[in-house]
């Protein structure tokens, strides 16, 4: 008799039991980037376009890498920095290899990007590259002295880093925030400052690319 | 700012505290002491503690800009465990006074019925995980604190129902509790799915924020979602068990 009673209690649980373990990730709730081609880039215009500069400084191999020569045709992310940076630097290169990772092949075989120390001292090239790795391998970091790094800086129109004249142990390096964005064809157009979120990476990154083609087009 | 481990005092997460604390004390002498409150006392100090734990540092300094999946456990514990505790530990002498107030009890009796309840709790969820919220508000001690008095706000309104005595509900029967309990597991899947398959970081409070550990800030957020589908989940069928177990001996008794 009492066990009669029970019953719909231990029914109820399997019922929702049943109910709540069903419920699973559908795949129509998984969003679909949709990359809007035609759309205006987010990043800022730049008040006046820079073309893409000719310097050479050495690369984490240990090689000369001319930047004008070897980003030619590429849509090219160029980004003044250093690896001890604690928010800025790291937060722009997670979010560059997280939209690289979701705009796929075509897109991401035509983009390179360039990382430029701006604390040589610290920034040994084995330091770099382990640094960028964990970002993504096929970054591109580069190091000068800090008379050459100002140079290039200057002729970007970008202000120069600040260094501390004495520094002390976890010093920081002011520099500017901004990654410029050359076209394949070799124009920056824009900038993005910190706080480009992967999504608006993801959204113009083929749009620089395609610039080239558009710009091949014209031609 | 760089995350790291020194520790900051949190100053007003302890005078909130000691303020509920100093309320809680006055409740028991009007019950009758400390004594007579019994194991009620236990359970309102547990939910003190569990709010002081989720707003103090670190857990209060990560969540509130820095990690997804803290801001989560922040959630759970705020807005999910700290409630209930609080008002297991109020004294039913104190719920009791509640009827002399007969504007506030009418009140109460409208807002706490299981429905609005549900509905009211699982809005405040929806709204306090809304990325343009969340931005909005976590940028400020005011608008991080604000969202914190919602969570316990929010589930206050959703233990209610089933822990407070007053008003009372007979027709809110042990079957309709569960229901009521299991309706909302269902419920938070939809944040659940939102947060764990996204492609993208939803928050910029968090994706712009300096790293912290390992994980890339799509995997902070994925963490946050699956927390919330577990943790709360555990939370939810912890309760369901209780409420089985006492329906299956209330059913027992003569």
């Amino acid at each position: 008799m009492v066990r009669v009673r029970r019953r719909p209690a231990f029914r109820s649980l399997l019922l929702a039991f049943l109910i709540t373990g069903g419920c699973g990730p559908a795949d129509s709730v998984r969003e679909n980037v949709s990359h809007e081609l035609t759309a205006e880039l987010r990043g800022t215009r730049l008040a006046n376009p820079i073309q893409r500069p000719h310097f050479s400084l050495i690369d984490t191999e240990g090689v000369d890498f001319d930047f004008h020569v070897r980003t030619e045709g590429y849509a090219t992310l160029l980004f003044f920095g250093y690896t001890h940076c604690p928010d800025v630097c790291p937060i722009h290169m997670a979010n560059i290899a997280a939209a690289l990772d979701r705009v796929g092949w075509q897109t991401r075989r035509r983009v390179k990007v360039v990382f430029v120390t701006t604390d040589p001292d610290r920034d040994t090239p084995e330091r770099i590259r382990q640094w960028l790795d964990r970002f993504d391998p096929a970054f591109v970091g580069l190091r000068g002295s800090i008379e050459e790094v100002a140079a290039v800086q200057e002729e970007l129109n970008l202000p120069p880093s600040i260094i501390p004249s004495e520094p002390a142990t976890g010093y920081e390096v002011g520099h500017a925030a901004q990654v410029l964005a050359f076209s394949p064809s070799g124009t920056a157009t824009v900038a993005y400052p910190f706080g480009t979120r992967q999504a608006d990476w993801v959204h113009d990154l083929p749009l620089l690319v395609a610039t080239h083609d558009e710009e091949a087009l014209a031609h | 700012m760089a995350w790291d481990w020194t520790w900051r005092p949190y100053v007003g997460v302890w005078v909130v505290v000691l303020l509920m604390m100093a309320g809680y004390a006055k409740l028991a002498r009007d019950a009758g002491g400390w004594r007579e409150v019994g194991w009620r006392a236990v359970a309102f100090v547990t939910g003190l503690g569990v709010i002081w734990v989720a707003l103090d540092w670190p857990i209060g300094a990560l969540a509130a800009g820095y990690l997804a999946s803290v801001h989560m456990v922040q959630f759970l514990l705020v807005g999910l465990i700290a409630p209930v505790l609080l008002l297991l530990g109020v004294p039913e002498r104190a719920f009791a006074s509640l009827q002399r107030w007969s504007t506030l009890h009418s009140v109460l009796s409208r807002v706490t019925q299981p429905l609005v309840a549900i509905v009211g709790f699982n809005a405040i969820l929806v709204f306090t995980h809304w990325p343009t919220v969340v931005d909005a508000l976590m940028g400020s001690q005011a608008g991080s604190f604000t969202i914190d008095m919602l969570w316990l706000f929010g589930g206050t309104l959703f233990w209610w129902p089933l822990v407070a005595p007053v008003p009372t509900r007979p027709g809110f029967t042990y079957p309709l509790k569960l229901a009521y309990l299991i309706a909302n597991t269902i419920l938070s899947t939809a944040p659940f799915l939102y947060l764990t398959f996204s492609q993208l970081p939803v928050y910029a409070t968090y994706e712009l924020a300096p790293p912290v550990g390992w994980m890339t800030k799509q995997q902070d957020q994925q963490l946050a979602g699956i927390l919330m589908k577990i943790g709360g989940g555990l939370i939810l069928w912890t309760a369901i068990t209780v409420l089985f177990f006492r329906w299956y001996r209330a059913e027992g008794e003569p």
